[in-house]
């Protein structure tokens, strides 16, 4: 199997005693590249704790992460944030959408932060499946949620990343439109060829993944 | 795409638009910032350059070097040398000695034109005098002869030739130029043509012995200003005139300058506070922003921006705000120092110069923007430090885990919250509360440093009555008091003693002669002035302790005895004056006994067993009649200052005072040196008139010293440099409101959503308008009780040792923060509520739903 995520006894603990809470109790991950993963869990399961880890966003107590030939636990802050805009694309529930940016300077923003020109013509590519041709030049305020979360797909995409991690994506959507995210997201991942992990509690979204990983108490329940 | 896509210039250009509020208070802080420093540095540099100004008027010239006495040929050979830039040159042919112009020294001169313009007497209208009957004088001369100040107008001088005989030469002249006087130097010029003074040295070479006639002078501009004396002398040794004696000009010594920088010390201590307050108000303003907006960092961060990128980001908005609160700063700070300069400078004569140095701006510019940065320094660290999973959570609340006091049955009440939200941030509370005391506690010391000057303690040293007129030549210390000027005559004493409303008059006669002491008073001087002493004083007079040493070592001293009576009289003798022994009005009367004038040295620090003057109760024996020393008493400017008598030799003097009747007893030659009067309130302004009158139309000369308008005159100096500093902390007092205010509101603010909140689960509008109002009523009590004490402590140690001594008496007053206090609270009431009134504008659903 070709893993380009390969996680080794993450553990995350917060505060002591009586009061010790174990976010992540020890848990073995592998993800295999090109592939679209579902982890699934209750609120408190430990899942968003593990996505912010596998992005470098948190630090675990234990136990460590290799992307491809990187050891993420041995990044300064500094360079685990060059490393992210880099190699990681993220979308999140809240779509995380620069307010005062453009669409189009949105999708570029991560790219132009590491002094590159953007791919344009990649890009572009990505803006017509996504179907935000017309969206460019509007300010995220001015457009609906799953307008918003497509936009925070193609930013995901556009750095061309080793892997996409998503946190609740449709968290914040309706049903119906909750769909045709995860149904974008899936045929982008495969147009692309991106690996793929995402976060959420509901099955049916899960069920559209090649993969679900189960989660519960901060360990992998069924995988 | 159109442009290349920079994120950071871009993200910066954006969400400075979108920060309206925040960024007009950050502009009007650095505004007043930049205002304070380009103010104090105008200031400081006016205060400097006027200073420099004054230096070289009261020196009389600005070339680097003079010559009292100087050949023509000699003038001419170190014209010649490489190093010197210019000449200048001057015959002094003597003193118009009008009577119009008595006790100004008006010198008659030809001079070349780079004398008269480096001695600042170069004509402003007209020209310089080009043939024998041509006169150009200054205007103070023009007002003292009673002559327009118009070209062609006759001025009739008289001197003398030879100063041993009364013979007086009278020349007419026509008048052809002329300047405005300058009222802090000490002689004016009258020149008259090369034709008139060659006429009249009738080609004598140097000046007899003891004369002025025919004295050649010269003033030699160098190059360079450094090193001035070193380069004089090699000139001279070029020229091999080593022996030639010349003076340097005052003005251009280094300790001129470093005595100005000096001057303008406060200023730049003042910077300091600037630098605070602005530091205090703009850090706040950004570390609200940054806590605000952490969320929004927290995002950038997850999307990949480097802390570097964050940091740039906030010295980029710093920047913008600079941008346009520094100019506008630079341009009102420099008016404000316009008209802030005469105010300051008002002690200072003649015209004030307000320095436009580029200096000024590129350093006001500068310290501004070094300000902002530092301010900005601790912000931009936090917000690149921000961790992109804190800020998800992150609200108001000071970052990092404080362990949190557990209150056990604790209750809710509106003002416990109140209290616990002060300390929920309580960075910001602290930062809030020493920008707001900064300004109050400045006030304050200010305020009682004012407050201390003792204006009676003032005017008693310059006068002791309601009026004092003297002898024209009383403080003529070039040419010596006349004991028998004419100045107070008869006439003029009778009508002024007999004016209506005159309380008190008062007399004083003065006569000067060498006294050789007697062995005890001979005694007393030794033991007074140990080594140690007179080593003391010569490190700052070397000349005057030099000739003290002299005189106790020959015993030869000059006496002045002054006769006095009345109100000079009654205040040296006075308890407070008296320095030992006893005053007994009746036997003093008699004429047997004398008193002696003691050290001009603070009580608390005399404790010599000896003083230098006779002892009480010896007898000392001046000019054949025999006293009975019956006290010694202190010094007195008003009773017995003055210059020293015509013919005196310069020495160091020891004064007695007799009863004026037995003054006029042994001397009756002598007339009358000063005349005391003290009148009642009411009648002042009549007599004021009087006097005026006379000297006007009698006596121009007749000089005047009025209790009144003594103590108008330092009112107004003494206001000017209280404004000054009440302007500085007043400014400072405003950035502490401005910062309050910001704080408040931004406090309020950003917690909408919290109030909605606890809106929700019951709490009233008016319980919550009084949550916030008590908050703002903490701020107010802490920051007045911060102030206090504060204030307190600095009036009563560094104030009161400020003005220890000197025309100033100590009293402990907090009136400033008396009357600041109310306004704050005002301030704390209504900023909280114009906020809540803004809030409620929005419902609670809406304010819950925000993000």
């Amino acid at each position: 199997m070709d893993a380009i995520l390969k996680a080794t006894g993450l553990k995350k603990y917060y505060g002591k005693g009586e009061a010790l809470v174990k976010a992540l109790d020890g848990v073995d991950l592998e993800i295999e590249r090109g592939k679209f993963t579902a982890i699934i869990g209750t609120s408190g399961s430990g899942k968003s704790t593990l996505l912010n880890m596998l992005g470098g966003l948190d630090t675990p107590s234990e136990g460590s992460i290799r992307i491809g030939d990187t050891e993420l636990a041995k990044l300064s802050s500094e360079e685990a944030t060059v490393f992210r805009r880099r190699q990681i694309g993220f979308i999140f529930q809240n779509y995380n959408l620069v307010p005062v940016l453009s669409v189009w300077e949105n999708i570029i923003f991560p790219i132009s932060l590491d002094g590159k020109k953007p791919d344009k013509k990649f890009i572009r590519e990505i803006v017509r499946l996504l179907g935000l041709e017309k969206k460019l030049d509007s300010l995220p305020g001015q457009l609906s949620g799953g307008q918003q979360q497509r936009v925070a797909i193609a930013r995901a995409l556009a750095s061309k990343p080793s892997i996409i991690l998503a946190d609740e994506p449709t968290g914040n959507l309706d049903s119906h439109t909750s769909g045709d995210v995860i149904g974008l997201l899936k045929m982008t991942g495969r147009e692309f060829r991106q690996t793929i992990v995402m976060i959420t509690h509901n099955p049916e979204i899960a069920e559209m993944a090649d993969r679900i990983i189960r989660i519960e108490d901060g360990r992998i329940a069924e995988q | 795409m159109k442009k290349e896509f920079q994120p950071v210039k871009t993200l910066n250009r954006r969400t400075f638009r979108k920060n309206r509020g925040r960024n007009i208070v950050a502009v009007l802080a650095i505004l007043m910032t930049t205002i304070m420093f380009t103010t104090l540095f105008t200031l400081a540099q006016s205060m400097n350059r006027n200073m420099v100004e004054m230096m070289f008027r009261q020196s009389g010239y600005d070339a680097h070097v003079s010559f009292k006495s100087i050949t023509e040929e000699e003038a001419e050979s170190i014209r010649s040398h490489p190093d010197v830039q210019e000449v200048g040159e001057s015959t002094v042919l003597g003193l118009a000695e009008n009577t119009a112009l008595s006790g100004m020294q008006t010198e008659i001169r030809w001079g070349s034109d780079s004398y008269a313009s480096h001695s600042f007497a170069f004509p402003e209208e007209g020209r310089m005098p080009e043939s024998a009957d041509e006169i150009a004088l200054d205007t103070r001369v023009l007002d003292r002869l009673g002559i327009p100040h118009k070209l062609g107008e006759r001025v009739e001088l008289s001197w003398r030739k030879d100063l041993n005989s009364d013979e007086m030469t009278t020349s007419t002249f026509t008048l052809c130029g002329y300047w405005t006087g300058n009222e802090s130097s000490y002689a004016a010029m009258a020149w008259v043509s090369p034709d008139y003074a060659g006429e009249m040295t009738d080609g004598l070479a140097a000046p007899k012995d003891g004369q002025v006639l025919g004295t050649h002078m010269a003033q030699v501009t160098l190059n360079s200003d450094r090193d001035i004396e070193s380069t004089m002398n090699r000139v001279l040794e070029d020229k091999g005139l080593e022996n030639l004696e010349y003076g340097v000009n005052l003005a251009w010594l280094p300790e001129t300058n470093t005595a100005a920088f000096e001057q303008s010390l406060p200023m730049y201590l003042g910077m300091i506070l600037v630098f605070l307050a602005g530091y205090l108000i703009i850090y706040n303003i950004f570390q609200i922003g940054v806590t605000a907006d952490v969320q929004f960092y927290g995002r950038l961060k997850t999307l990949g921006m480097t802390n570097r990128q964050i940091r740039k980001l906030i010295y980029g908005q710093a920047n913008r705000l600079c941008l346009l609160g520094i100019p506008a700063g630079l341009i009102l700070g420099w008016l404000l120092g316009v008209v802030l300069v005469p105010v300051l400078l008002g002690m200072m004569e003649g015209e004030h110069i307000v320095s436009a140095n580029p200096v000024i701006f590129i350093g006001s510019a500068l310290f501004t923007w070094l300000t902002v940065l530092i301010s900005c320094l601790r912000p931009a660290r936090m917000a690149g430090k921000v961790s992109p999973i804190e800020a998800l959570r992150a609200s108001d609340a000071s970052t990092g885990g404080k362990k949190k006091r557990k209150r056990s049955q604790g209750s809710a009440s509106v003002t416990s919250m109140a209290w616990a939200n002060l300390g929920r941030n309580k960075k910001r509370t602290v930062t809030v509360i020493c920008s707001l005391s900064l300004g109050l506690v400045l006030l304050c010391s200010f305020y009682a440093k004012n407050a201390a000057f003792d204006m009676d303690k003032y005017l008693e040293w310059l006068t002791i009555a309601d009026f004092q007129l003297s002898d024209a030549t009383h403080e003529d210390r070039t040419n010596g008091y006349d004991p028998q000027g004419t100045t107070l005559n008869d006439d003029l004493i009778e009508e002024l003693s007999g004016a209506e409303g005159v309380t008190e008059t008062g007399h004083q006669y003065s006569h000067q002669f060498l006294w050789q002491m007697d062995e005890t008073t001979q005694d007393n001087f030794r033991q007074y002035y140990t080594e140690e002493r007179l080593a003391d004083w010569a490190s700052y007079n070397e000349a005057q302790a030099a000739s003290m040493e002299k005189n106790i070592q020959t015993g030869e001293i000059s006496a002045v005895i002054f006769g006095l009576d009345g109100i000079p009289l009654d205040t040296i003798t006075s308890e407070t004056y008296i320095q030992s022994g006893e005053y007994d009005p009746e036997a003093f009367a008699t004429g047997e006994y004398i008193l002696a004038v003691g050290p001009a040295t603070e009580p608390e620090y005399l404790t010599d067993p000896v003083l230098p003057a006779p002892s009480v109760g010896s007898t000392v024996t001046l000019e054949g009649k025999t006293y009975t020393v019956m006290a010694v008493v202190y010094p007195l400017s008003s009773v017995d200052g003055g210059a020293s008598e015509i013919g005196t030799e310069s020495s160091q003097e020891l004064h007695f005072i007799i009863p004026s009747d037995t003054f006029r007893e042994q001397w009756p030659d002598n007339t009358l040196r000063q005349f005391f009067l003290n009148a009642e309130d009411g009648a002042v302004p009549e007599l004021q008139a009087m006097i005026d009158d006379y000297t006007e139309s009698v006596d121009s000369s007749l000089p005047v010293t009025s209790r009144q308008t003594m103590a108008e005159q330092y009112e107004e100096e003494t206001r000017s440099s209280a404004v000054m500093g009440n302007a500085i902390s007043l400014i400072i007092a405003l950035i502490g409101i401005l910062n309050f205010i910001n704080s408040m509101a931004t406090a309020i603010v950003s917690r909408k959503r919290e109030f909605a909140m606890i809106q929700s689960v019951g709490m009233t509008k008016r319980q919550l308008r009084q949550m916030l109002i008590s908050e703002g009523l903490f701020y107010a009590l802490i920051t007045i009780i911060v102030s206090l004490v504060l204030s307190s402590i600095a009036i009563s140690t560094v104030i009161r040792a400020m003005v220890e001594g000197g025309y100033s008496t100590y009293h402990f007053t907090l009136l400033p923060l008396a009357v600041c206090a109310p306004v704050l609270i005002v301030f704390a009431v209504i900023v909280p509520w114009f906020c809540f009134r803004n809030l409620e504008r929005q419902s609670i659903v809406e304010r819950l739903r925000m993000e």
